[in-house]
């Protein structure tokens, strides 16, 4: 009885330590490190290639799932002690992390000081602390444009040519005056929505988002927003959207049946329709957004400050993100580079995307981000931005007052960032 | 327990076996809690540390990754006062009553057609119950989403075929719910007629067959001998359905893929699990969502109390 009754204990005991030694799987080489990253944006691409340079060093990819799951991981990660190596954050997650600067690696330690001036500056100083520490290093950014359906636009008598397309909205107003008169003559829907395609589209248009130069909250006295967000609930009560959410199902399945002929397509964008929708391959081109410049969305490679191995991480960053790097990387999957050195580049220039009837993505890309006003983006931008699109969705889908939406907006953000 | 083990040390035995004997009763003493032992220590770690930890987290405004600052209850007062915890607690009991009545109604129904005695192939129609629920949940959520779509969906087709327009059902807050109500009824209502037939399958076959020779109806034997028979189990999964109807959570998370963690621009179909969720891992605000943790716990104790009460009334009221 006994021996069994210490067999139990043992195995209990062991059950224990297995359970916590698990969290040992780094690597004792100093060579191979864990690099967790986002689906959708092709990082495995990225590191084949390094590998390939570097056949000795061992990198282990995982894809954790959306870049909103990834930023939770990570969160989880960093409060239980087992982070990985090289972490890649979306933009909109960045601010919530650079609050909080003790908890990654201060790039500048490892030498970012150097290779500061290859990055936009704007870009560069999202992910810089209040104590100046650099958290991150920007892989891409989101340049703006409308990608459209030119089968649709003839179907609709209206021009194909992406000149001529672009020409027709200088404006926001003018864009949903055309999705009107597509509306009129169609009888279909002109966009997607009126959340992600109109509002938060405009609102990136500017020097002043939700929060001001000082980085006090301004979201509910920002012209700039108020201005976004009355496009929005201009093109929701237009009835010129298809109301299908962003990134959901539907929304893929719409668009692969043409049930919308428009959708904004920041840079990043041009992947999810490809994937989204692989047979409407050079049925699409790509026009300029209305209301010019401006970024949406982008995303950093950082490292946590208790990674394993944080010099091979550096090295993998510095070699992976160089302008030349991030240049090959544009050509092979299309992430607009976060170095403006490159933009000039003929391979950046002359790059025709076959899939969008080869527009000059690069061109149009690049050109949306001169002359933009970068604006500061804090820990709650998202989850602000996220109630003003609820609102103006609301509205789209026939429940919200236009006339209360702004306030309920207000009081909505009020209650979930607390002030 | 005691009494048997000491039983044998009251015979006489010699010294030496008799010391073998007591060290053998003291193995046999501990024996028991070693064996019930790997429960309270794995209850311990997964069960009433967390649930202990959280508690004290709902004291704290705690991120993740940043400090934790002592704030009382003002994490309760907060929640008492914040719109969307009434939404959601409005929410989670509409869901709750829209699937457990219809749910345990079909249930009975079905039980009672199962149990009948001149039922072909029982053994296939009795297990092909259990179907739905052996499918995984986020499965079903994929399918159901299908069904209830907007553009493409069946539902809606058929509703084109009598002429009504198309229901927006995700967007709508009935629509919604319905939805969600019509995925747990799909999947639980099987569950439960079995623990019905089960029951059913105790009484003896006499009853119903003298009451048929009286020329009781089925309607009748279904009302005088089923309903009360099963009382005690009808009891049991009101019991069981009303703690998983508070908890309702992967349905509404699958269904609200457009508005992440909300179920919907409005949270018109957001339960308190998701809200919790929402502001735990959305928001990282650990102790609000902690705070949201316990109030739930105290929810789902009371509505158990409330039907622990209400059962033994019920239960000693006579058929």
């Amino acid at each position: 009885m006994r021996v069994r009754l210490g067999f139990a204990v043992a195995a209990v005991a062991a059950l224990v330590v297995a359970g916590c030694s698990s969290n040992g799987s780094g690597s004792a080489d100093q060579k191979s490190f864990d690099f967790w990253s986002f689906s959708g944006i092709n990082q495995k691409a990225a590191v084949e290639e390094y590998q390939k340079k570097h056949p000795d060093i061992h990198v282990k990819l995982t894809e954790v799932g959306s870049s909103v799951e990834t930023a939770q991981a990570l969160t989880t990660a960093l409060a239980g002690g087992k982070v990985p190596d090289l972490v890649l954050i979306q933009g909109d997650d960045m601010p919530k992390f650079v609050e909080q600067p003790q908890n990654f690696v201060d790039l500048r330690t490892l030498g970012a000081d150097d290779v500061k001036k290859d990055y936009l500056d704007w870009v560069w100083s999202q992910s810089v602390a209040k104590d100046g520490s650099v958290l991150g290093i920007p892989t891409d950014v989101g340049g703006l444009a409308i990608a459209y359906r030119k089968d649709l636009f003839a179907a609709a008598k209206l021009p194909t040519d992406r000149d001529a397309v672009s020409k027709l909205w200088p404006t926001w107003d003018k864009f949903i005056e055309v999705g009107k008169q597509y509306k009129a003559t169609t009888g279909k829907a002109f966009l997607d929505n009126a959340g992600t395609s109109v509002f938060y589209q405009a609102v990136q248009q500017g020097d002043m988002k939700y929060y001001d130069a000082d980085r006090n909250l301004a979201y509910d006295h920002s012209p700039q927003v108020k201005r976004a967000f009355d496009y929005g609930l201009t093109a929701a009560q237009a009835g010129i959207t298809a109301k299908l959410s962003s990134f959901t199902e539907a929304w893929s399945a719409g668009m692969t049946k043409g049930d919308f002929a428009a959708v904004a397509a920041p840079s990043w964008m041009l992947g999810s329709i490809r994937t989204n929708a692989p047979t409407t391959k050079g049925k699409w081109d790509i026009a300029t957004i209305p209301g010019g410049a401006g970024n949406w969305g982008g995303s950093y490679l950082a490292i946590p400050k208790n990674a394993k191995n944080p010099k091979a991480a550096w090295d993998y960053i510095k070699e992976m993100q160089s302008p030349q790097s991030q240049l090959a990387h544009y050509v092979s999957s299309g992430s607009l580079p976060s170095t403006p050195s490159v933009y000039k580049d003929p391979k950046l220039t002359s790059f025709k995307d076959p899939f969008f009837s080869n527009a000059p993505t690069g061109t149009i890309y690049t050109n949306s981000l001169l002359g933009l006003k970068p604006f500061y983006i804090g820990p709650d931008s998202s989850a602000i931005g996220q109630e003003f699109l609820n609102a103006i969705t609301n509205v789209e889908q026939g429940k919200g007052d236009p006339a209360k939406a702004w306030d309920t907006a207000l009081q909505n953000i009020k209650t979930a960032i607390g002030k | 327990m005691t009494t048997s083990l000491t039983a044998p040390r009251a015979s006489a035995r010699p010294p030496v076996e008799s010391r073998r004997k007591v060290r053998e009763s003291l193995g046999e003493r501990v024996a028991p809690y070693a064996y019930v032992a790997p429960f309270f220590l794995i209850f311990g770690i997964f069960g009433l540390f967390p649930l202990l930890f959280t508690f004290y987290v709902a004291l704290f405004d705690w991120n993740p990754v940043a400090a934790h600052t002592f704030v009382g209850f003002d994490n309760f007062s907060r929640l008492f006062d914040d719109p969307r915890f009434w939404n959601a607690l409005w929410n989670t009991i509409s869901i709750w009553i829209l699937s457990t009545v219809p749910q345990l109604l079909i249930a009975l129904g079905l039980a009672h057609l199962l149990n009948h005695a001149r039922l072909r192939l029982a053994t296939l129609f009795r297990m092909s119950m259990l179907v739905p629920y052996i499918t995984s949940v986020a499965a079903t959520t994929v399918v159901f989403a299908q069904l209830f779509d907007r553009d493409y969906g069946l539902l809606n087709w058929l509703l084109h075929l009598v002429g009504a327009g198309p229901v927006d059902f995700v967007q709508s807050t009935w629509g919604s719910q319905i939805m969600i109500a019509t995925m747990v009824i799909w999947r639980w209502t099987g569950y439960t007629t079995l623990l019905y037939l089960a029951s059913l399958q105790a009484i003896s076959r006499d009853i119903y067959e003298a009451a048929s020779v009286d020329g009781a109806g089925s309607w009748k034997q279904f009302r005088h001998i089923t309903i009360p028979s099963l009382r005690p189990v009808i009891v049991f999964t009101i019991v069981t359905s009303t703690i998983g109807g508070l908890q309702i959570f992967t349905e509404p998370l699958l269904v609200s893929r457009s508005a992440p963690m909300t179920c919907g621009p409005v949270r018109q179909c957001q339960t308190l699990t998701l809200f919790l969720f929402e502001q735990g891992f959305g928001q990282f605000k650990f102790g609000y969502g902690a705070a949201i943790g316990v109030t739930l716990f105290v929810l789902v104790v009371a509505f158990a109390l409330l039907n622990f009460l209400l059962s033994t009334r019920i239960r000693r009221e006579k058929p």
